[in-house]
């Protein structure tokens, strides 16, 4: 098995521990495994009685079943049927949100941008992953990721375009960098077609990316 | 100058990492924890955040300090982990004797190693019976004060061209170097909010009126904007601004 003190010697890719910079780091002790890392100091918390393993199932099970993008799809959803539920929505997305009962933790403070014909909206947080967890859940992958942290600022119509989305050029973008602790949703535009639909049918419309910008509603079949 | 997680607007990055189907197709309803150590390693640092031995500016902040090798090698949970595990010995919860012992435990029992867990919980432990409660609340970042804000929307104003933080050198700051010294206008005031740059460093709250400010892409990016009439829109504290005239 890997010796701690052989971690350099065990390594598949060299992360530099201790070499690059003049100070031992705790995080440098870490075995390479990433599993392992979990693991070590999972264990170690939980010997010390400082989490509890209920507690870390809990959150686990909330943000994988309980709190996810199908909760902005019902704001979306109803703010499309109903225009005075869209105007408090513009107005004041905290309160409008808590309406349904999603609030809270990265969502305490929120504003909705609306796409029309003549805006399209996309959002990103460049120094480092926030997003309004109470109504899309946690991030995913891509949205983390250093490509589109870096680009969606400087390129968002070419990124825009990696994601399918083409945007006229008559059409204005604007990206929202999300630095503080005010956390963003998209409200995109209602589908054609979906005139005689009800506030449920219309939900099921409604993606994770069009709500960041990165994607439109799905098309009526 | 700044750290590596600033990076909005650089260069040489390649395509979005988007997921397809079999079919090609970009696929949207990926799990939300692709491997279950990303769960783990994400509940846990939620859970060791709910001690209360630091906020999420001081968290963030000692992601961001990772060493410049290690914070581009590491995949995103990977830095997680390692900020936590500094913030964990940094707040002296543990000890990196305790880490050792542990690491070494794991690597000879591998990822089937149970912990005893029959001990007493910790007074400061984060209960289950208050997950819902704690997250339906969060933590916000708004604070009532009688701070005028010195800004209205409409005004020109100038982002600092350095970074605004006054107490610590390389600290914790949210105005990102892209529109560091570029010129951009009020367009909205959200009140007073606690001030990164100091809750970072356990300075206090020093809460200070916030607003979004909009930039031009041709204020950022000059000829090579995709779209000189593009808006990029960031939410700045007021002390990362100054009054542009004309």
């Amino acid at each position: 098995m890997n010796n701690p003190k052989d971690k350099d010697h065990s390594h598949d890719h060299d992360h530099g521990h201790g070499h690059s910079h003049d100070h031992e780091d705790a995080h440098s002790l870490l075995p390479s495994d990433p599993e392992l890392r979990v693991k070590a100091i999972e264990s170690l918390l939980l010997s010390k009685g400082l989490v509890d393993a209920k507690t870390l199932d809990e959150l686990i099970d909330t943000y994988e079943n309980k709190i996810g993008p199908q909760n902005g799809a019902k704001v979306v959803a109803k703010a499309w049927i109903d225009n005075d539920y869209k105007k408090r929505l513009i107005a004041d997305a905290t309160s409008a949100i808590r309406e349904l009962s999603y609030q809270g933790r990265q969502g305490e403070n929120m504003i909705v941008v609306e796409n029309t014909p003549e805006i399209h909206n996309i959002i990103v947080c460049t120094l480092c992953s926030c997003y309004p967890w109470p109504v899309l859940g946690i991030p995913p992958t891509w949205y983390k990721s250093d490509e589109y942290r870096s680009r969606t600022v400087r390129e968002p119509r070419k990124v825009l375009s990696e994601f399918g989305v083409e945007i006229d050029s008559q059409v204005k973008v604007k990206v929202w960098d999300s630095t503080a602790e005010l956390r963003y949703l998209v409200l995109p535009m209602r589908p054609k077609g979906s005139e005689n639909m009800n506030e449920s049918e219309l939900a099921e419309l409604v993606t994770r990316n069009s709500m960041i910008g990165t994607g439109l509603p799905e098309n009526v079949k | 100058m700044s750290r590596l997680h600033d990076m909005g607007g650089r260069l040489g990055d390649g395509p979005i990492p988007i997921p397809r189907n079999k079919n090609n197709e970009i696929e949207i309803n990926e799990p939300t924890f692709k491997y279950k150590w990303h769960a783990k390693a994400w509940a846990i640092t939620l859970a060791a955040g709910g001690l209360g031995e630091w906020n999420l500016d001081i968290s963030r902040h000692f992601r961001e300090c990772l060493p410049p090798k290690d914070y581009m090698n590491y995949s995103y949970y990977e830095k997680w982990l390692a900020g936590l595990t500094n913030l964990l010995v940094n707040k002296n919860i543990i000890s990196a004797d305790d880490l050792k012992e542990f690491i070494a435990l794991v690597e000879t029992e591998g990822t089937d190693f149970k912990p005893n867990q029959n001990l007493e919980l910790d007074k400061r432990a984060w209960l289950v019976k208050d997950v819902a409660k704690t997250l339906g609340w969060g933590g916000p970042s708004l604070r009532e004060t009688k701070i005028n804000p010195q800004f209205k929307v409409g005004d020109k104003i100038r982002a600092l061209s350095y970074s605004p933080n006054e107490d610590v050198n390389g600290g914790h700051t949210r105005l990102p170097s892209y529109v560091m010294g570029r010129i951009g206008k009020i367009v909205s005031y959200h009140g007073t909010h606690v001030l990164p740059d100091k809750n970072a460093h356990g300075n206090g709250e020093n809460p200070m009126p916030l607003y979004t400010v909009e930039f031009k892409g041709a204020e950022l990016w000059g000829a090579m904007a995709e779209d000189g009439e593009d808006s990029i829109y960031l939410d700045l504290w007021e002390p990362y601004l100054i009054h542009q005239n004309s």
